[in-house]
């Protein structure tokens, strides 16, 4: 498909496939690379995860998506259109900053409200309509009120409410649950999950927290340094992280020499042997933490390497070992990854 | 639920709709918001300042000015000794307000940020301190004629407590009047930024030199005055220029005993003697510009505002 | 304004010593500043009869109705029209220009270190010189000088920079997301500035409006060599107090201060109001 189709020609038109497509995308402040020629497609209506350490370019690609950065280098297509030089408002997509920025001298009725009434909106139907948007996210009481008023997690759905209402194709999630505390974020979660199945629209979910984009995601990227080093589902990327990097930064994972190369190993699919003292894996213990339903033993290996076990409790409180006990890391052939260095 | 390989790139692209930022460049908007202050900066204290300085060379006599390049009215201004008495003059009322004022600006921030635990109490409190600024400077300084003087308030209040017996004369119309009445009016510029300095100040900062064993008064100096630096700098900018360029107080309060530059400066205005109150106003520039030149190398001046 | 408040804990729950030293020098400060002041307001209300300094000879408000007759000496109540006049433009020239610098001074363009500087110069400028270039400037063009065009100028030299700098710490303090998310929303510039931007900024605008205004109502040495032939106030009082010294003057002074008293505290209230409104304290 190239160039733009009429109106005519729209039936004969398959359906765009894709709601995101980032072609050799790049950004350059000044020196450095943030974003390294990244290519995408996501899928229609698919929750996905920009995963990755600070810095990594994951905010970056956010931002150009969104339109507050622009693009060194590349095209942004939304459903087919290329949008890489329209402002902001003509993208179809919409933020959710990190901060909220709920406008403080508004009330939430009014926050809500504030995209049509820039479109001139009269205000009688856009209070309406803005009053819909608070009962989707359940803060119709709360309508009047300011956001100096309202706690973390409210601010959060006054703010979905204020991007959703501009029915946008893509939702931008900027670390949206950093800011909540452990229990609030798991529910806020849950909400994020259930909105974007109601929907039928993609979001784009940047986080630094595995757990949370293992959570959430139909698509995860891992992204290190402006590329992205890995994509697939949660699940293929935790069964078989690419390189040592993901390995790691996915957490959960052993990464060790063996003859075949390196190899990945979930640290809950080992196990220790107490007694076996020559293979290369044995050591010493050196850390025993109790995490309620596993226990993670942490080994020094004559290799010099560190590993862990996750053991389920009653395994290893039917054999407990204490730091400074010898041990080995067992693991069984099936459940080791050959793995690339980077 | 693919990457693409980077040979996507080579794929033939969809056209862009729109065109490539029809926005401003971002340095051309700030420019234009700028401009009108820095029209207002431009028109009314550079060039200003630059046609003084020109003048500063011409020629005068008794029936007019006239355009030159001499340098007379330097040579007169800086050989004569009634110009260099009267810059230490200034200079010594400069240091000793300078220093009184930065004691009391000090502490009193000092007490307002650290001492005073509500913040309700610390704003009425710096708000009781800022309420005579709203009076006028005019007013404020000939306020202290009926206070000072013989038959002054002051004065009926020692004599009342039994103090003196004879009203003390040294409190109006002397340098004491000139000093105090300068502290009167400029402590608060020393208060303000001091306080603003010691408001940033992290209180993790404290109370790690705390737990390291330092006393409140090592505190003081370890902690509290390196990271004031910028709010003393300040002050004693404000301060100094003050009273450098002062020239009512003077005239006023110290009864004809002392003089001060601007004052000079101002009868030969009067008298229609540009050239020389030129020269006069460009060395004066000069010696402000120094001091403040010098303080600025304390501190960044820039940084800390527009950060 | 200012955040601070960690205080000294000691061991027990009262206060170090140096909390009363302190105190005793602010309480001392305190009446230092305000003593001549009380003077006088008190001697504002001198007897027909009295003088300049004590003692009293009776009560009066004499001296307060002196103002309002226009004597050879001096006009004080046209020229204290002038001066809030005057005042009102200077301080509205100052918030619409400080307010658009603040905003571009979020960006380093070029020759912003040098417009900085130049806004410090100008504040550290001795008052008088400034007056002397601008006088010559006039002179050099032939214009006469005159309360709205030289001094009006003469003053602006004086607050853009305190506007300036305000703004600077307001502006810091406004999270750029603000803005981002109005443009998300689909404001245009102008809609985003008027929007979102000046609301949220409204508090620290006020602050610099009244501030200007203090600042011109009550300055005399940038505009005394310019002021032409309509006085403000100050000059007007200055002229008083060479020619002649009664406790007009001091009916003056009370009543100044009386009007700078209004006018701040009446702005201080409305920012409080609304500061006080957007902390969600005061339901809207």
């Amino acid at each position: 498909m190239i160039g733009r189709t009429s109106d005519r020609e729209a039936d004969a038109v398959p359906p765009p496939r894709f709601d995101v497509e980032l072609v050799a995308l790049t950004k350059r402040y000044d020196r450095t690379l943030a974003v390294d020629a990244i290519s995408l497609r996501i899928p229609r209506a698919s929750y996905c995860c920009l995963l990755g350490p600070s810095g990594c370019g994951k905010t970056s690609t956010l931002r150009m998506i969104a339109g507050h950065e622009t693009v060194t280098d590349g095209d942004i297509l939304i459903r087919d259109r290329n949008i890489t030089d329209l402002p902001t408002v003509k993208r179809g997509t919409a933020m959710m900053f990190q901060s909220y920025a709920l406008f403080p001298h508004l009330n939430c009725l009014d926050n809500v409200a504030f995209s049509l009434k820039m479109r001139g909106v009269g205000k009688a139907e856009r209070y309406a309509r803005a009053g819909k948007f608070l009962e989707l996210v359940e803060m119709e009481e709360f309508a009047l009120r300011l956001p100096a008023q309202l706690s973390g997690g409210q601010q959060q759905r006054i703010a979905l409410a204020r991007s959703l209402i501009t029915e946008p194709r893509v939702l931008l999630l900027d670390e949206p649950l950093s800011a909540l505390d452990p229990f609030l974020r798991v529910r806020m979660r849950e909400e994020l999950k259930r909105l974007q199945r109601e929907l039928g629209i993609s979001f784009i979910h940047v986080t630094h927290s595995q757990d949370e984009a293992m959570a959430l995601a139909d698509l995860m990227l891992v992204m290190d340094q402006g590329q992205i080093r890995q994509a697939g589902t949660p699940r293929q990327i935790f069964e078989a992280p690419a390189s040592v990097f993901i390995a790691r930064f996915i957490g959960g994972h052993n990464v060790l020499p063996t003859a075949r190369g390196l190899v990945a190993v979930r640290a809950d699919r080992c196990r220790i042997d107490q007694a076996g003292n020559s293979a290369p894996f044995s050591g010493q213990v050196v850390a025993v933490e109790y995490q309620g339903p596993v226990v993670r033993v942490a080994l020094q290996m004559r290799s010099g390497e560190q590993a862990a076990a996750l053991l389920p409790d009653n395994t290893y409180f039917a054999n407990p070992v204490h730091p400074g006990d010898p041990a080995t890391l067992v693991w069984s052939d099936a459940d080791a990854h050959p793995i690339t260095a980077s | 639920m693919t990457v693409l390989p980077l040979a996507v790139a080579a794929l033939p692209r969809l056209r862009r709709i729109g065109t490539a930022s029809r926005r401003l460049p971002p340095w051309i908007v700030s420019w234009l918001q700028v401009s009108p202050l820095a029209f207002v900066l431009i028109v009314l204290f550079a060039l200003p300042t630059l046609l003084f300085a020109v003048v500063s060379f011409w020629d005068y006599d008794r029936t007019g000015i006239y355009p030159a390049f001499i340098l007379d009215n330097y040579r007169d201004l800086l050989t004569t000794p009634a110009t260099i008495r009267v810059y230490l003059s200034s200079l010594a009322f400069a240091v000793i307000v300078w220093a009184i004022t930065l004691f009391l600006g000090f502490n009193i921030a000092h007490f307002l940020i650290f001492h005073v635990r509500s913040a309700a109490a610390r704003t009425l409190l710096f708000l009781l301190c800022a309420i005579p600024f709203w009076t006028s400077g005019i007013i404020r300084t000939i306020a202290w004629i009926p206070f000072l003087g013989r038959n002054g308030a002051f004065n009926q209040i020692v004599m009342g407590l039994g103090l003196t017996t004879k009203p003390l004369d040294f409190l109006l119309f002397s340098s004491f009047a000139v000093i105090v009445t300068y502290v009167n009016l400029f402590t608060l510029l020393m208060v303000g930024p001091i306080a603003n300095s010691m408001a940033k100040i992290d209180p993790a900062l404290i109370e790690a030199a705390r737990d390291a064993g330092a006393s409140r008064w090592q505190i003081m100096i370890e902690v509290i005055i390196p990271l004031s630096k910028t709010g003393i700098a300040l002050g004693s900018i404000l301060v100094f220029t003050q009273v450098m360029g002062d020239f009512f107080v003077v005239k006023q309060m110290s009864g004809g005993q002392s003089a001060s530059i601007v004052s000079t400066l101002a009868t030969e205005i009067q008298a229609m003697q540009y050239p020389p109150a030129a020269a006069s106003a460009v060395v004066l520039v000069g010696f402000v510009a120094l001091l403040v030149a010098g303080m600025m190398r304390i501190v960044d001046v820039r940084k800390e505002l527009v950060k | 304004m200012m955040v601070g408040g960690q205080s000294y804990q000691t061991a027990g729950r009262g206060r170090p010593w140096t909390f009363y030293a302190l105190a005793a020098l602010f309480g001392f400060f305190l009446l230092f500043l305000y003593g001549p002041m009380l003077v006088i307001y008190i001697l504002s209300f001198q007897g027909p009869r009295g003088g300049v300094t004590f003692p009293m000879v009776g009560t009066s408000l004499v001296w307060f109705e002196d103002i309002l007759k226009p004597g050879q000496m001096a006009n004080i109540p046209v020229s204290f029209g002038r001066s809030i006049t005057l005042a009102a433009i200077v301080s509205l020239l100052t918030v619409a220009i400080s307010v658009a610098a603040g905003l571009a001074f979020r960006r380093r363009f070029p020759g912003s270190g040098v417009l900085f500087y130049l806004a410090v110069a100008s504040l550290v400028m001795p008052s008088l010189l400034v007056g002397f270039g601008i006088g010559l400037g006039f002179k050099a063009l032939g214009l006469k000088t005159d309360l709205f065009t030289s001094a009006l100028g003469a003053q602006l030299t004086w607050t853009l920079p305190f506007g300036l700098f305000a703004m600077f710490a307001v502006v810091n303090r406004f999270n750029r997301a603000y803005e981002e998310a109005a443009n998300d929303l689909g404001a245009t510039a102008w809609q985003r500035l008027r929007h979102v931007t000046l609301p949220i900024l409204l508090p620290g605008i006020i602050g610099v409006a009244m501030g200007a205004f203090t600042l011109s109502y009550d300055e005399y040495a940038r505009t005394t060599l310019v002021i032409g032939e309509r006085n403000t106030l100050p000059l007007e009082i200055y002229a008083l107090i060479s020619s002649a010294t009664s406790p007009t003057l001091f009916a003056i002074g009370t009543v100044t201060t009386g009007v700078s008293f209004l006018m701040i505290g009446m702005t201080l209230w409305r920012i409080l109001r609304l500061q006080r409104r957007r902390a969600g304290v005061v339901p809207s």
